[in-house]
């Protein structure tokens, strides 16, 4: 009996021991379906993220061009569209904007997973340096794109003599909880966006991972695109030419229109046919989404706006039909996949050298770059070189051009505001609805948009100025 | 109302018990002797009672009664009084006057004052217990259906609601209590398909139960540590008594009639009238017919055939409009279309009842079987259950065995080991006629015109475009005939599992005992759909994924076309091992110490995975391979609106969970009268939320008691106990899933390849588990000789450390979505009352009654968050809790009548009437709690020779509900019209009430119909109505939860059948629902008709 108990008491004070000091190894399980990221492939990872990442919702700004056609009951549903749409000045869109505005929201999203990596990628482990620095780099480039569509939407257009004045978005480095940020004004948001260019420069491949990847010809034509926002018509030049280098082919949507002949002439017939403007666009030089990181069937657009494409236009006809729903006629979106709204491509540097081209006052030059773009647009049939008879001339038959092609990305409402500063170019809007006309005047404080109001109530460590008063 | 109803139960059982006073004789006495019986309130010999000789300072053990119940004790005149006192039995204490004799009747004791508490880890004596302790019995379960542990609980426990006890007091960690079975924590964690994980109440035969114990406060909990913040249940099996084989057989079958609650919903004239209305308004269709009473007007014509071309409406009666506006039917055929669906009444819901429906019908049978001998002990039961639930093809059967045995291998050594398995089947339906696929309203039938099922057509469905494709492509026909689709896709599940203990108890003194306890528990549950090639949710399937190569000219069926067979498995073991050392011993006759100590460790683990094969031939079991990276990025479907997603083809999840703790308790006793407990413990595990310092904080407890009717001073003789507890500690509570580090979870990229990261959680090196302080001030008590008993209990409960959500900064990238981090404070506060008495007690004829109270308060005391967009603060309260409002919060705004044109309107931020949703905070209030702040439950039992008759009233008192079912037509997105349009559906018959003309916002509250081409139409209108306070409804309700009737069969019958007792049991469960407010009854199922059972309870 003695010795039972002597044995019990011996195994309890080993269970004890047990307990006390190897419950490191019995505890050591990790919860499995997630872990913590610590090689820069975990960081790398976040990156393919497209739904965190690669979206660029521009709503707001597509509606205020009256570029997407919002049915008469989604009008009613959201003032907010309304305000825009029909170019309300007396609407108070700070109020409206009570929503969790995709555009802010996925951008400042995009650029906290941007900052992660730029923070965790030097510790990161079972990696090269040079890896490491081609991960930061590209981390960095992506973010800067995030500011300029940010400061594009959110703040006025980039005026030379005002921009030192002028509140932009924002700007944080960090992903720490409670990391500081600050709204810069747009020149130092624009230094910025350049200096981080410019460093990450160096350590861009040219062949990067993948698509979502931003590579050297990436980081040429979006300095390229700030460039001319900024109207420096030399550098814009510049990268515009570099970026064309590096990749300079045109997708032949002649062609495409060819094959899809049968169900694009169709009058009755809606279904949708693959969209090619999707990842492997061969005009691309990064791809990010529009709105949604879905595939779906393109927007439709209003029956003014399907008036300012030109005649023969393949591109148009391979993408829009036009539709009557109840009381609404526009022209629905006949292609169904993904789109590249919110990344860069060829077409886009072609249109910058054009207008640079013009600005120089090469107007040969500029026409052919424009015309480049063209013929792989319109169809033989109605196809004819364009010639400008002077710079004004010009921009406005490459503007025009470039508005087509670029819908839905940032690039027609950045160039709307940059234009309308110049009185050359500065474009009235009207029309005509139910008897009553309606404009959007170029000097319209409805060029610039709200924040959301989310982000006004809770700006964290930091400070957040409207910079349009409704 | 509440106060009124809890202080008229109080007043009726205490005025009922005045008249049963006791007797009492006084005298002085000289040394003689006195003798008497002492017998149960059966007549029943009790053996071996204790009959203890007081005098004024003194207590001396007098004699024990002999095996008929006598005694026989010479007294002096210092001892005046006798206090008898048996096991199990309120003890009496009598003064002796000049009686030489005197027969006691004791009385069992109840379910409040048993004389032990068992925790899991121990079983103390309820004297000397500190904390708050609740228990149920066994014959207190008997006038219920044995259905399900919640449902035995529901009613039994003060404090014990809805599942929680005291209230919710953890924002995002557990708030279910743990359930210990046997002495074993037994967590039943299942995953669902979509990846959550779920409580479960864990398996047995609950014919088996012998008591349910539940842990309150921290004294009873704490020894339970990191998990037992929301209380704890203990169950303890039965075992057999000792004698002859112990035999008992039960049956009970349960009937509960199909019923569909119509009589608040609009019918078929009232949806008839509001699709008219959609016409008659609409001012594109102001026309009226020619002579022969067809339209002729030509925009009218183009409008109306637009309409149903691109099926924007669907309905039959939106249909024949649309048909007589484009100029097909004459007014004539349209009156007399829509003249014959108004009259159709309910059709729709009474087909579905005639053909899609069946009454539901639940058996169970139990056995159970036990003998026990000196040194054995040992019990077995198995129990069957089948349920036919009311959707034709659903039900479920399972048999549970449930086997225990203890034997005394030797004096000092006890070896107990049990086992109980758990073997279940089910189908389920997965088509439900009650969302049908397409737009039904009352008017519809299952069954068409010509006597054969009702066919939806595709072409009442999908638009001119759509039709085009399906049928200019061959794809597969998209006709749904619901009667057909009832009896396919049905999911078969198989459920296995087992849970095995063996428990080592070795005596190692008197008052030294070692233990060691291991369990394991094993459980699999397997399931499968097939989802039949003729189903439309096939068809409709293998449509959406096709797509069309127009070069070729040929469509492609990316997905195949055959059955597609969805399997599912989930596996879980678990494993907990403890050694305890008891030490119990009494110095000098007066110090009682007792004291626990002991390691334990447990892992868990859960594997869940799904697959899904395509074209499937269940025969050769062959299928088809399809490529999931291509359809995932599939474009141009000639159908669009389908996706797939790597989870359509398989699905893995996997949690394991290990705990290793360390845990001690004592409790001194000083002459039975005061008692000092404490109990400590450590928890280590492998969460990664305590893997940091924080987790080396122990869980503690202390508490006292003080059992003031021992005191000599106390002479009140009515009272026969009454002790006094008081109780602090800690208690820790769990978030599963949420961790310190920064962590991220990895999927593949489908679209360009390689892994794709996304961040879970944010780095939160404060990470610690949740601490809750409970103060718990109780009181037990037994008077009028044990007729009244019961006890009180006041509770602080203070969460601190919760893990809260915690604003989310959009410029930090974490927009609108918010946190965790431990930083919440929370407190309930309540007051429990049990009180149980018998109103009359003679031979032949009894009467009890109990009442159970429980008031809780719930407050948010710290949170540092605020819903960044208003309706966000709506639709979620419990992510953005408001400091001074309780947790369970519901919001909303101030209503603020019809507008003048007959449109809903409530008060903005600046108390201006507004028909727009007001999009500020300042707008929104404070509308009430969704938890009931009084709660309880009122039973009775009267019993008359063999006849009982007993019933059981659960109230809950003081909490709100939003109304969900309202007088007012919706939005719904149409994606022809790429918008938002009026949604004819059947709704709350209130909506003819609605304001009509001016004048009529006077009257009422029910908005205006506005379709969707008025001016006057908004997308706010509805959520405005539905958020506003008028639509925020007292939830109160008193249900009359159980009513039996049970006849005792007598005994010279039973003997006939060899039966030693027979009883017949008639029960009505959820007889009757009083509510508030008859929207809310009508949410809260009180309109649904009650259960039937009838059951037999044999002993042999």
């Amino acid at each position: 009996m003695k010795k039972i108990i002597k044995n019990i008491l011996y195994s309890l004070i080993i269970g004890l021991n047990i307990t006390l000091n190897s419950c490191n190894g019995y505890l050591d399980d990790v919860p499995k379906g997630q872990k913590i990221p610590e090689t820069l492939a975990d960081f790398e990872a976040l990156l393919r993220n497209e739904y965190n990442c690669h979206r660029v919702d521009i709503t707001q700004a597509n509606l205020l061009l009256n570029d997407r056609y919002p049915s008469s009951s989604n009008l009613n549903y959201y003032p907010l569209w309304k305000a825009n749409y029909m170019w309300d000045e007396a609407a108070d869109r700070v109020k409206l904007n009570n929503s969790d505005e995709t555009t802010y929201y996925a951008s400042y999203a995009s650029i906290s997973t941007c900052n992660l990596i730029i923070e965790h990628a030097p510790t990161a482990t079972n990696t090269t340096e040079n890896e490491r620095n081609t991960l930061i780099a590209q981390a960095r480039v992506l973010r800067a794109m995030n500011y300029f569509n940010l400061v594009n939407y959110y703040a006025d257009t980039y005026e030379a003599t005002t921009a030192a004045t002028k509140l932009a978005v924002p700007v944080i480095s960090s992903a720490d909880i409670n990391a500081p940020s600050k709204q810069v004004t747009i020149k130092e948001l624009y230094d910025y966006i350049l200096k981080e260019l410019s460093e990450s420069v160096p350590n861009l491949p040219e062949k990067p991972a993948t698509i979502l990847h931003p590579g050297l010809a990436t980081a040429y034509a979006f300095y390229a695109r700030v460039y001319l926002q900024m109207s420096d018509y030399t550098n814009a030049l510049k990268y515009a030419e570099e970026a064309l280098k590096l990749n300079n082919k045109l997708y032949d949507w002649v062609a495409y229109y060819e094959s899809n002949k049968s169900q694009i002439l169709n009058p009755i017939s809606y279904t949708a046919t693959s969209s090619p403007y999707n990842y492997t666009y061969v005009e691309n030089y990064n791809y990010r989404h529009g709105s949604s990181n879905n595939a779906s069937t393109e927007t439709n657009i209003p029956v003014s706006r399907a008036e300012r494409f030109e005649d023969g236009d393949a591109r148009f006809a391979a993408r829009w039909k036009v539709r009557t729903v109840g009381t609404d006629t526009y022209y629905a979106g006949t292609t169904n996949g993904y789109f590249n709204y919110g990344g860069l491509t060829t077409t886009e540097m072609y249109l910058i050298k054009a207008e640079c081209l013009a600005r120089k006052n090469d107007l040969t030059g500029s026409m052919d770059a424009l015309n480049a773009v063209r013929k792989t647009r319109i169809l033989p049939a109605k196809y004819q070189d364009l010639t400008a008879t002077s710079i004004t001339d010009a921009v406005k038959k490459i503007w025009r051009t470039k508005e087509n092609e670029l819908i839905f990305s940032i690039v027609p409402f950045a160039d709307a505001r940059r234009l309308n500063l110049d009185s050359n170019y500065a474009r009235t809007f009207t029309k005509t609805v139910n008897g009553t006309t309606y404009t959007l005047s170029p000097t319209s404080h409805l060029w610039t948009m709200p924040f959301p109001m989310g982000a006004i109530s809770n700006p964290g460590n930091g400070t957040i100025t409207q910079n349009v008063d409704k | 109302m509440k106060r009124n109803v809890v202080l008229g139960c109080l007043f009726l059982i205490v005025a009922l018990l005045i008249p049963g006073q006791i007797n009492a004789q006084y005298g002085n006495a000289s040394k003689r002797k006195v003798s008497g019986i002492v017998t149960d309130t059966q007549g029943e010999a009790l053996i071996g009672a204790t009959v203890t000789l007081h005098s004024s300072n003194n207590k001396v053990i007098g004699t024990l009664t002999d095996m008929d119940g006598r005694y026989s004790i010479s007294i002096n005149s210092e001892f005046d009084k006798l206090e008898f006192s048996y096991i199990g039995f309120l003890s009496q204490t009598h003064v002796v006057g000049k009686n030489s004799s005197l027969n006691v009747t004791l009385h069992k004791n109840d379910q409040q004052l048993d004389e032990i508490v068992v925790t899991g880890y121990q079983t103390i004596s309820r004297e000397r217990a500190t904390g708050a302790f609740a228990k149920v019995s066994a014959d207190k379960l008997e006038q219920k259906r044995l259905s399900s542990l919640n449902s035995v609980l529901e009613g039994q426990i003060a404090g014990f609601n809805d599942g929680k006890l005291r209230g919710v007091t953890s924002m995002n960690g557990m708030t279910t209590p743990l359930y210990v079975i046997d002495g074993f924590p037994v967590e039943s964690s299942r995953y669902t398909q979509y990846g959550s994980l779920e409580e479960n109440i864990p398996d047995l035969n609950i014919e088996d139960i012998e008591s349910i114990t539940v842990l309150k406060d921290a004294a009873a909990t704490s020894i339970y540590g990191a998990r037992a913040a929301n209380g704890v249940v203990v169950i303890i099996t039965k075992k057999a008594s000792k004698g002859k084989t112990n035999v008992s057989f039960s049956s009970t079958y349960t009937f509960s009639p199909y019923s569909y609650y119509m009589d608040n919903r609009t019918d078929a004239a009232d949806i008839v009238e509001l699709e008219k209305g959609w016409a008659d308004n609409n001012p594109k269709l102001k026309v009226s017919a020619n002579s022969s009473g067809y339209i002729t007007d030509a925009a009218a014509i183009t409008y109306a055939t637009n309409y149903k071309k691109n099926a924007i409406f669907t309905s039959t009666g939106m249909q024949s409009i649309l048909d007589y506006y484009s100029g097909n039917i004459s007014q004539t055929d349209l009156n007399t279309t829509l003249g014959s669906l108004a009259s159709k009444g309910y059709q729709y819901y009474k087909d579905v009842e005639k053909y899609a429906k069946r009454n539901p019908f639940y058996q169970q049978q139990n056995l159970r079987i036990g003998k026990t001998t000196d040194t054995n002990s040992f019990q077995s039961s198995v129990t069957y259950k089948n349920n036919q639930l009311e959707d034709k093809y659903s039900q479920n059967e399972s048999v549970g065995i449930n086997l225990a045995n203890i034997t005394d291998i030797y004096k000092w050594l006890k070896l107990e080991l049990g086992s109980y398995t758990l073997y279940s089947n089910g189908t389920t339906q997965s088509y439900n006629a009650l969302n049908p696929g397409f737009d039904y309203m009352p008017y519809n039938s299952l069954i068409g015109n010509d006597g054969n099922p009702y066919v939806s057509t595709m072409a009442s469905r999908f638009s001119e475009s759509t039709l085009n494709t399906i049928k200019s492509k061959g794809l597969y026909n998209m006709d749904l005939t619901p009667l057909d689709e009832l009896g396919r896709n049905l999911t078969r599940s198989k459920n296995f599992s087992n849970r095995t203990y063996a428990k080592l108890n070795i005596k190692l003194a008197d008052w030294l005992k070692y233990s060691v306890q291991f369990q394991y528990e094993y459980n699999t549950i397997r399931s499968n759909k097939l989802r039949n090639k003729e189903s439309y949710d096939v068809r409709s399937l293998v449509n959406g994924f096709a797509t069309y190569n127009s070069s070729t000219g040929t469509v492609a069926y990316n997905i195949p076309y055959g059955n597609v067979y969805f399997t599912e498995n989930q596996f879980s073991n678990a494993y907990n091992f403890r050694q305890q050392l008891d030490f119990n011993k009494t110095f000098a006759d007066k110090h009682d110490l007792t004291v626990i100590a002991g390691t334990e460790a447990r892992r868990s683990k859960i594997e869940y995975s799904n697959n899904t094969l395509y074209n499937y031939d269940p025969e050769m079991l062959s299928f088809e391979l399809v490529d999931a990276k291509m359809l995932s990025n599939l474009t141009g479907k000639l159908i669009s609106g389908s996706y797939f997603y790597p989870s359509n083809m398989t699905y893995l999840k996997e949690l394991t969970n290990s705990f290793l703790s360390i845990y001690g308790n004592a409790g001194y006793t000083y002459e039975g009268k005061y008692t000092a407990t404490g109990s400590l413990r450590w928890d280590r595990s492998n969460l990664w939320g305590t893997d940091s310092k924080y987790q080396n904080k122990p869980i503690w407890s202390v508490g006292a008691s003080w059992n003031v009717n021992k005191e000599s001073f106390f002479n009140v003789s009515w009272v026969n106990m009454l002790k006094l507890r008081l109780s602090y500690g800690i208690g820790g509570n769990i978030a599963k899933l949420n961790a310190p580090y920064m962590t991220a979870n990895y999927s593949q990229n489908t679209t360009v390849g390689g892994l794709q990261g996304n961040i879970n959680s944010r780095p939160n090196p404060q990470l610690s588990w949740e601490k809750t302080t409970t103060t718990n001030i109780g009181a037990d008590f037994s008077i009028l000789q044990g007729r009244l008993n019961g006890s009180i209990e006041y509770y602080n409960k203070k969460g601190e450390d919760l893990l809260a959500s915690t604003m989310g900064v959009p410029t930090e990238g974490w927009g609108y979505s918010t946190y965790k981090i431990n930083n919440g404070g929370m407190r309930n506060r309540g007051v429990e009352v049990t009180l149980n008495g018998d109103i009359i007690r003679t031979k032949n004829f009894t009467w009890n009654a109990s009442l159970l109270y429980g008031y809780n308060k719930n407050k948010v005391t710290y949170v540092n968050v605020k819903a960044p967009v208003y309706y966000l603060q709506l639709d979620y309260p419990d992510a953005y809790p408001v400091i001074g409002n309780s947790y369970t919060a519901i919001y909303g705004y101030r209503w603020a009548g019809l507008s003048s044109t007959g449109l809903p309107q409530v008060y903005d931020g600046a108390g201006n009437k507004v028909t727009h949703q007001p999009t500020t905070l300042d707008a929104i209030t404070y509308c009430g709690s969704t938890v009931p702040v009084h709660a309880g439950s009122f039973g009775s039992s009267l019993s008359y020779k063999n006849l009982e008759l007993s019933f059981l009233l659960i109230y809950n008192l003081g909490h709100k509900m939003r109304n969900k079912f309202l007088p007012a037509l919706n939005n719904s997105y149409s994606s022809a019209i790429n918008g938002y349009i009026t949604d004819f559906a059947p709704v709350n018959k209130k909506i003819n009430n609605r304001w009509k003309q001016a004048g009529d916002e006077l009257k009422t509250n029910v908005p205006r119909v506005v379709y969707e081409y008025e001016s006057d139409y908004s997308y706010d209108s509805y959520s405005m109505y539905s958020y506003s306070d008028i639509n925020v409804i007292n939830a109160s309700n008193i249900r009359l939860n159980n009513v039996a009737l049970s006849y005792k069969i007598p005994t010279e019958y039973c003997k006939i059948a060899h039966l030693s007792s027979a009883r017949i049991q008639f029960n009505v469960e959820n007889a009757y629902t009083w509510a508030a407010n008859n929207d809310a009854k009508y949410q809260l199922g009180g309109y649904n008709s009650p259960n039937y059972v009838m059951g037999i309870y044999l002993n042999f």
